[in-house]
């Protein structure tokens, strides 16, 4: 390829990536505006970013790709697999700007800047294509998620940043090795093409083995699944609640996207040599064990939500053990029970933080009978998380175990089995640490000389439309499910 | 809608209503409740009007709910499905009549009225519609509805221990109710509706469910399937899934220890529907889905089934004649009983099945009553220790009435509606051996024991109790007589209790037709296991 076709390539793909580089510009423009602006002026910033958000969101909806196109020489493929998860990650940016909102001090400029870059990092990794791309998109989302855990700006949240930078610069170490021996056993790194295909099925080499793993541990810490989950309850304590919110949810999801999409890869499309199906049952039994029960022994709600969140990887996980479009489509379906869910959670616990130090669940003590509406989101929420009617995380949950019996009827894998049992039992250990919360805030007597909780009727509405939605997935699934059905492309 | 779908919703948009009313006005709430209890029971009686003897569903409603594709298996449907045979029949009507005791009894409820009543009117409705509903996910969906209402009117109302109490509640019938969800979701993937062609249907419709055409051959749980997990076959690893969660919501021993501490803990009122309603979820999930749907694992464990019903009768009798604390007792009474319709369940005959149905509901007019009267007590002197009573029959006339009709009925003696659940338990374990030689005489002639032990528990606390000299220990004064309130709460039960006791063919005529035909459709599937 001569140096015009190049350049006639990039020019055309640089149209397909309208919301990227509407992403870009703003960041530009908060970058500037943050210079310019006064330190309490800093609202505008919110707004610009909220913009681009909602602008993002109608231009992937209006550009949604029938078929996959091929950007930039292969490094990236805009298809329906990615969109979705974009609009995915743009909402988690949305929500997370306007839970911010919530406590004043987080209006700077350099917060939004680094959300924003998270969101965009996100969107790359998912049309990722190639592992160089993987890589880039990847630090992308890492370098400014450091910075963000850190934004509490005192000593334990700087000892949580240390360890995420810590355990992550490692992560990466690794994954980058695997990728180069990878690279090495392939010649290729777009692990689309078909050379990439053709060449490992001849390999029978266990360095294929190895080198895929020491990749996978660098998703799999993006994702906080077990073995690699060991920053999360750290990060979580430490972090500002908006900023665990969305660290939660957008890597999570960026994380599972392209695990999908490489795991589906290296499986050769089911010729691989190797047993990947086992290995990420394992990998999920795992995460949905330790995250549950080392829950049931915190008492700090956000420690106890990062192992939640670990427990959660390994439910996601699930849809991609049973590699096959219908247990990727349940993983989506998942995801955004998981973005709704979540969210609902963190913007409730935001919410009480504002009135009260909730550093243990015994703070909460009574506070559900002195002011309703948020505990009886946090109780939806709670719900939710540990897979009861009547929400989606009962649906969602009820789709990904139908697909993982599906599959273990075909294949009689006794992993699967273990998987599916172990999977449903721990709904019920779970369950004992998901109602701590609503326990204080309900069963508990208020204290006598407990601080009234500030009412905020903007958490209220937002609170409220997250309850809807969630009940509304539960009761009419179909409306997302017939979207996800259509998604066609996802390697 | 037909009236079924009012009986199950008009509570549940009523708690939404209720959710506007302020809370400073308790006395709305309760009139509210009481209100939403009367029209159902009008609602009932138009339902019994419109519902002729005979087997077979009536009164049938069926709504499309959930229709999702799954890719290449096909497409996944949920209906919402209700309908009324012989054996919900009676169930709903025992919930209605035991929801408006409940209201009453309610009535004493001093804090948080408005939670209170809320959650009363969602668990009304939510049980109700689990009776009813014959769509498997519909049913498991008002199934785990009930448990978070419950879980905050123990932990909340509760007593000392109430939030130990609620939590192990809530434990032990989710854990339950996930083997359950474990053997819908392999179940619906291995069943389709006898009208897909192109694309197979996946259905939770349980009718469909039972009939075993609809199986997809090749799927795991099919008959022809000859894979094994360990010693038992797929199919009869669903059917002890559903045996084991159906029986921790009965409960029978050894899951049963949650029962004692949640009545203990738990408010009368919802005693009363705890035991009354919440406990016939154990029989009736037997006869509405493991039974039908897998009765070559009903046929391959009755033995079990059987077996444990007798350890329920038996230890829970002994428990009951060890506790001091009265709820205890009356807990305690409520395995053992629950053990008879296990029994019952387990011989498969007619007259089994008929008394396994009759008895649940005998049981939940006179356990709801035996709460009512230790309530009646807790409420006067905050003591429910056997050994701190004696003579009250000389103080409280007509509470000692009451006592005696409950105890005794209780206890299974003629002319008591306890009596003839009981009796044709016993026709049909006898029967068993020389019919179908599913239930060994030797646990009938040893559950006969139940009987005995029923009585010398009950007859040493009216003993206790009640006779002798005067004296209660946490009070000085005397203690009243019932007052109005309680007499009109307690008076239709003991009545019903009388009623249902000479007359049982007012029910009989009603479960019995399902009863035949549940025998009838599973020894023809008996034939299709061996040809």
């Amino acid at each position: 390829m001569d140096l015009k076709d190049q350049l006639t390539t990039i020019s055309e793909s640089v149209g397909h990536l309208l919301p990227e580089i509407i992403l870009i510009a703003s960041l530009i423009i908060t970058l500037i505006l943050g210079l310019i602006l006064k330190r309490n002026k800093q609202a505008l910033l919110h707004g610009v970013a909220l913009a681009t958000y909602v602008v993002s969101i109608f231009l992937v909806i209006k550009a949604w790709p029938q078929q996959p196109t091929s950007l930039f020489g292969g490094m990236l493929r805009l298809d329906d697999f990615s969109s979705f998860f974009k609009i995915l990650f743009l909402s988690g940016g949305f929500l997370t700007l306007i839970i911010s909102r919530q406590k004043k001090e987080d209006t700077s400029s350099e917060y939004v800047l680094l959300i924003s870059a998270i969101v965009l990092g996100s969107c790359l990794l998912a049309m990722s294509m190639n592992f160089v791309m993987v890589l880039l998109s990847l630090e992308l989302i890492s370098l400014s998620s450091y910075i963000l855990a850190g934004f509490g700006f005192d000593k334990k949240s700087s000892e949580g940043s240390l360890k995420y930078f810590l355990f992550g610069t490692a992560a990466t170490a690794c994954m980058i090795y695997g990728i180069s021996l990878i690279y090495g056993l392939a010649g290729t790194l777009d692990f689309s093409s078909d050379q990439f295909l053709n060449t490992l099925i001849e390999t029978k080499s266990p360095l294929l083995l190895v080198g895929s793993l020491l990749m996978l541990a660098g998703f799999l810490f993006k994702i906080s699944a077990v073995p690699f989950h060991l920053w999360t309850p750290d990060v979580y304590e430490s972090a500002p609640t908006p900023v665990v919110a969305f660290l939660s949810v957008v890597p999570k999801l960026a994380g599972i996207a392209i695990l999908v999409k490489v795991v589906l890869a290296i499986q050769l499309f089911g010729q691989s040599g190797f047993p990947w199906q086992s290995i990420v049952a394992v990998i999920s039994i795992l995460s949905i064990l330790v995250g549950n029960l080392s829950a049931l022994a915190q008492t700090n709600p956000k420690r106890m939500l990062a192992y939640s969140s670990v427990a959660q990887s390994g439910f996601l996980l699930i849809g991609l053990a049973v590699l096959g479009m219908e247990g990727i489509h349940f993983l989506m379906f998942y995801s955004v029970a998981f973005l709704i869910m979540n969210f609902l959670v963190f913007s409730v616990l935001n919410h009480y933080e504002s009135s009260l130090v909730a550093d243990s669940v015994s703070s909460f003590t009574g506070i559900g009978r002195l002011s309703f509406f948020p505990a009886f989101s946090m109780l939806i929420g709670m719900i939710a998380l540990t897979g009861l009617p009547p929400t989606a995380g009962f649906t969602a949950k009820l789709l990904i175990f139908s697909s993982l019996w599906s599959t273990y009827q075909e294949t009689q894998s006794g992993i699967l089995l273990a998987l599916f049992v172990i999977g449903l039992i721990n709904t019920v250990v779970s369950l004992f640490f998901y109602l701590k919360i609503p326990y204080f805030l309900f069963m508990k007597e208020p204290v006598v000389d407990a601080k009234p909780i500030k009412n905020s009727y903007s958490g209220n509405l937002l609170h409220g439309i997250l309850v809807i939605l969630l009940i509304y997935l539960f009761l009419q699934p179909g409306v997302l499910m017939g979207w996800i059905n259509r998604i066609t492309f996802v390697l | 809608m037909s009236l079924l779908s009012y009986l199950i919703f008009i509570p549940i948009l009523a708690a939404l209503l209720a959710i506007l009313i302020p809370a400073r006005l308790p006395n709305s709430f309760r009139v509210l409740s009481l209100t939403i209890s009367i029209i159902q029971i009008i609602i009932l009686i138009l339902i019994i009007n419109q519902y002729t003897f005979g087997s077979g569903f009536q009164l049938i409603e069926k709504i499309p709910w959930i229709t999702l594709e799954l890719g290449t298996w096909g497409i996944l449907k949920a209906e919402y499905f209700v309908a009324l045979d012989g054996l919900n029949l009676p169930m709903v009507a025992l919930s209605v009549g035991i929801m408006l005791v409940a209201t009453i009894s309610s009535w004493t409820i001093d804090k948080n009225q408005k939670g209170y009543f809320i959650l009363l009117l969602i668990l009304n409705g939510a049980i109700i519609g689990s009776f009813c509903a014959l769509d498997f996910l519909l049913f498991y969906v008002f199934f785990e509805f009930m448990l978070l209402p419950m879980y905050f009117l123990i932990g909340i109302w509760g007593g000392p221990k109430r939030e130990y109490a609620s939590i192990k509640f809530f434990l032990y019938t989710l854990l339950g109710s996930i083997l359950i969800l474990i053997v819908i979701v392999g179940l619906y993937l291995s069943v389709r509706t006898p009208d897909s062609n192109v694309q197979v249907v996946h259905t939770f419709n349980v009718l469909h469910m039972q009939d075993s055409d609809n199986l997809i051959p090749g799927s795991l749980l099919s008959l022809d399937s000859d894979s094994y997990l360990g010693p038992y076959s797929f199919r009869l690893w669903a059917f002890l899934l559903l045996f084991i969660g159906f029986i921790i919501k009965l409960p029978a021993v050894p899951f049963h220890t949650w029962l004692p501490d949640a009545h203990v803990e738990a408010p009368t009122p919802i005693s009363v529907i705890l035991a009354a309603l919440l406990l016939k979820f154990g029989g009736y999930g037997l006869l509405r889905f493991a039974y039908p749907i897998f009765p070559d694992g009903a046929i391959h464990f009755s033995w079990l089934v059987g077996f444990i019903g007798l350890v329920s009768i038996i230890y829970g009798a002994l428990n009951a004649m060890a506790s001091r604390d009265l709820k205890r007792l009356i807990a305690y009474s409520s395995v053992s009983h629950m053990g008879f319709v296990l029994l019952g369940i387990a011989s498969a005959t007619v007259e089994g099945i008929t008394g396994a149905v009759y008895h649940m509901f005998s049981h939940g007019i006179i356990s709801a009553m035996l709460f009512l009267i230790a309530g009646v007590l807790y409420d006067r002197t905050h003591d429910r220790l056997i050994e701190n009573y004696s003579g009250l029959a000389t103080k409280m006339k007509a509470y000692t009435a009451f006592v005696l009709i409950a105890f005794f009925a209780s206890m299974g003696l003629p002319g008591f509606a306890g009596f003839m659940g009981e009796v044709m338990i016993f026709f049909g374990a006898f029967q068993s051996q020389s019919i179908n030689g599913l239930v060994p005489a030797w646990m009938a002639i040893t559950a006969t024991l139940g009987l005995l032990l029923g009585a010398a528990y009950y007859l040493w606390t009216i003993q206790r109790m009640f006779y002798g000299t005067y004296s209660v220990r946490s009070s000085l004064m005397d203690l009243t007589d019932l007052d109005r309130r309680e007499f009109i709460m307690l008076l239709p039960l003991a009545l019903a209790a009388l009623i249902f006791g000479i007359l049982p063919q007012l029910l009989l005529n009603y479960i019995n037709p399902f009863a035949t035909e549940f025998v009838g459709s599973w020894f023809s599937f008996e034939k299709i296991l061996t040809p």
